[in-house]
């Protein structure tokens, strides 16, 4: 594994747009190539801001701080530039677009890959797509229904993963792609992104999960904890184990301790 | 000379006058010449419809139509041949799908009709309404402008009853399946023009019929007027599909009386693309007429610049056990601007109606607007109906989505605004205009 951090954020600091709300104090995060990361963390941590503000949400400002993506200033691109240089983010409450299937979507997304002229080839993505489909278990059919429309909770993480698996991203953000699935949907899940990885050994994953039950599937090198907005403590997946006991706790009150100093 | 008229008549023009009537109806028989006239008295007697009038309330035509800068069109020569076609006809039919038969009408007048031998051997009969007259004037004589859109209907029902220079009439007669459509592929140059035309289509009971309709033009620096009326006559137990897209350029002022009359048991669909011209106003009317009718419409629109489209629809049961069900859907780009106003009639006698309307808008910029005015007017209490409307912007959600994908903000909207207008498009069976549209869409996409 390279040494170059293929992610590497530094004091990051983000708020949402037009408003003084502040929401991320002062991230750092540092992933190479092949890592996974998990961050864990309380509800309304800044868990899911740290994801978007990484994808490019535009509803979040960064007040501060640096964000350096395989070397480029990460902060500079549009979300759709970053996408294709390679961040994928499987969304926490993924959105309905009615009329739109799936295989159209994916397609369209590859296309907006290629250099301006060239065509993408039909019949390579179809494969591409059926055999994603199949390591994930999805029917076929199921290309064919606009994305998102109408699906169930597992369904649209599937979809997540499945999406996460065709683009083949550089650093996959999964934000809490384990919750509202069954165990067997989340074993599914969790075969896929280890496939591929094991394809792909220097793509990088940062997984946000509340459960140490996804982590059994999915074993992270690195657990970081954040809570408001700063990561807290940073460690092996003994973090994780501890949190499982403990909750949110002892940092809870560093946290205080903090805001106190 | 005749005696200045006391008030002015609303709509007679220097040009569309008692002469231009005149000059149609020398060497026409008697019965259609009589009929032109009383469409004519009808049409001196109606005023112009003004914003006071709900149906009229977004459309000003004081502003949009000036009659007074109008001619009817010439009746033009009899036959162009098809070199002499203009190229964007000639693409618009190389699209198509098979056919069962063409009319191509030019500037007012039609200069091409074909049918399959099958067809005709089964009886159908494609023509002009010019040659129909002459060769079929007993299907005239009871059909034309007479039962589904009567010059009584309104001041355009009868300016075009009064002045329509030609058309099409398609009857298919008894248990006759026609599969493939039937194509009418119109195109209009003349700028400061006024054009009248009308389509006629029968289905005898047990038939089915299949008409698409299509009309093209350049853009006019002088508004070019196109009024057209098509009389749709469904026999009981007939299925009828009807389509039509409207690609005018803009600059002109595309104005069309669509009406069904839907027989016992008989089944219509109908689809109603709006894409072209600067104004565009529909009134369409289905009339559910017998036990058991069903009525399908969809409706598709795209406006862009400063387009302004304006739907006025009816779904009238008059009798019971009917159904019909509307879905108009349409994107306003720019500063274009679009009216739907819909209603169920329910009369007293039709229980067990079953209706459904809905339309729905998105608008892709600050300055579009969208009305949307659903209606019900229910007089029978064992019913089912619903209708419903909104007006939509894009969501910045499933934009940043979509980008976060890698699409850009452009490509991310216009996938959006396909998905939205799929869904009209996904009910028609492939062959009639999807793929058409889903092109002519996709070129006005391209410039958003
Ligand atoms: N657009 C916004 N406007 C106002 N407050 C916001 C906005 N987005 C996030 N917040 C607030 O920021 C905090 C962090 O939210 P975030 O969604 O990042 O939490 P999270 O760690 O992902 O929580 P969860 O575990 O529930 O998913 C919360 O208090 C939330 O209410
Ligand atoms: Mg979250």
């Amino acid at each position: 594994m390279s040494d170059a951090p293929i992610l590497k954020t530094a004091d990051l600091r983000a708020k949402v747009t037009d408003e003084e709300i502040e929401i991320l104090k002062g991230v750092d995060l540092e992933i190479r190539p092949g890592e996974i990361h998990a961050i864990m963390g309380p509800n309304g941590s800044g868990k899911s801001t740290l994801a978007k503000v990484l994808a490019g949400h535009p509803g979040y400002e960064v007040t501060g701080g640096s964000a350096f993506f395989d070397g480029q200033d990460l902060l500079e691109l549009e979300t759709d530039e970053r996408a294709r240089s390679g961040v994928f983010m499987a969304f926490q409450y993924p959105v309905a677009i009615p009329g739109v299937s799936i295989a159209n979507f994916l397609r369209t997304a590859l296309q907006a890959r290629l250099e301006d002229g060239d065509e993408l080839d039909l019949f390579d993505f179809q494969d591409i797509l059926l055999e994603r489909m199949e390591l994930l278990e999805m029917s076929p059919s199921f290309a064919e229904r606009a994305v998102n429309d109408g699906f169930s909770g597992g369904e649209k993480k599937r979809n997540e993963i499945l999406q996460m698996a065709v683009l083949e991203p550089a650093l996959a953000i999964m934000d809490e792609t384990d919750s509202g699935l069954d165990i067997d949907a989340l074993k599914v899940v969790a075969r896929g992104v280890n496939t591929l990885q094991k394809e792909r050994p220097e793509m990088a994953v940062l997984l946000i999960t509340h459960y140490q039950r996804l982590l059994n599937y999915i074993q992270p090198d690195f657990v970081h904890v954040i809570v408001d907005g700063r990561i807290v403590r940073s460690g092996g997946p003994e973090v994780a184990l501890s949190l499982e006991e403990g909750g949110y706790r002892e940092y809870r009150q560093l946290q205080s301790t903090v805001s106190a100093a | 000379m005749q005696a200045p008229a006391a008030r002015p008549l609303e709509g007679v023009t220097a040009t569309i006058n008692a002469a231009a009537v005149e000059r149609l109806a020398a060497g026409e028989p008697d019965w259609l010449a009589e009929r032109r006239w009383r469409a004519w008295e009808a049409y001196e007697r109606t005023p112009l419809p003004t914003t006071r009038l709900e149906e009229w309330r977004y459309t000003d035509l004081s502003r949009k139509l000036d009659l007074d800068a109008l001619s009817p069109a010439a009746r033009g020569p009899r036959g162009i041949s098809p070199e002499a076609w203009p190229p964007e006809l000639h693409q618009a039919m190389r699209e198509d799908w098979d056919a069962a038969g063409h009319i191509v009408e030019i500037d007012g007048r039609v200069v091409h009709a074909d049918l399959t031998s099958e067809a005709r051997a089964q009886g159908v009969v494609l023509a002009s309404l010019r040659e129909a007259v002459h060769a079929h004037p007993d299907l005239l004589r009871e059909h034309l402008a007479a039962r589904a859109i009567p010059p009584d209907q309104g001041k355009f029902s009868a300016l075009n009853a009064a002045l329509w220079t030609d058309g099409t009439v398609l009857f298919v007669p008894r248990n006759v399946t026609l599969p493939l459509p039937v194509r009418i592929t119109r195109w209009v140059s003349d700028p400061a023009t006024a054009y009248f035309t009308r389509t006629l289509v029968i289905g005898e009971d047990w038939s089915t019929v299949s008409v698409v309709e299509e009309i093209l033009s350049p853009n006019f620096d002088e508004q070019a007027f196109f009024l057209s009326a098509t009389e749709v006559l469904a026999g009981d137990n007939s299925t009828t599909h009807y389509a039509s897209v409207q690609r005018m350029g803009l600059g002109a002022f595309h104005m069309a009386l669509y009406r069904s009359l839907v027989g016992r048991d008989a089944r219509t669909d109908s689809l109603h693309v709006t894409l072209g011209a600067s104004t565009a106003r529909l009134d369409l009317n289905s009339e559910l007429a017998a036990p058991g009718a069903h009525s399908h419409i969809l409706g598709l629109y795209f406006g862009n610049e400063d387009q302004h489209f304006d739907h006025c629809t009816s779904q009238n049961h008059a009798a019971p056990h009917a159904t019909s069900d509307l879905l108009y859907k349409g994107a306003l780009d720019d500063a274009s601007g679009s009216v739907f106003r819909g209603i169920i009639r329910v009369s007293p006698g039709a229980q067990r109606t079953d209706a459904y309307q809905t339309n729905r808008n998105l608008l892709l910029s600050e300055e579009a607007s969208a009305h949307a005015l659903p209606n019900l007017e229910i007089e029978a209490d064992d019913v089912r109906c619903s209708h419903g409307a909104t007006v939509g912007q894009l969501e910045e959600e499933a934009l940043f989505y979509l980008q976060s994908r890698g699409l850009s903000r452009r490509r991310a909207e216009r996938l959006v605004v396909r998905g939205f207008l799929q869904d009209v498009l996904q009910r028609r069976p492939p062959g009639s205009v999807t793929e058409k549209v889903t092109r002519a869409i996709e070129e006005k996409l391209r410039a958003h």
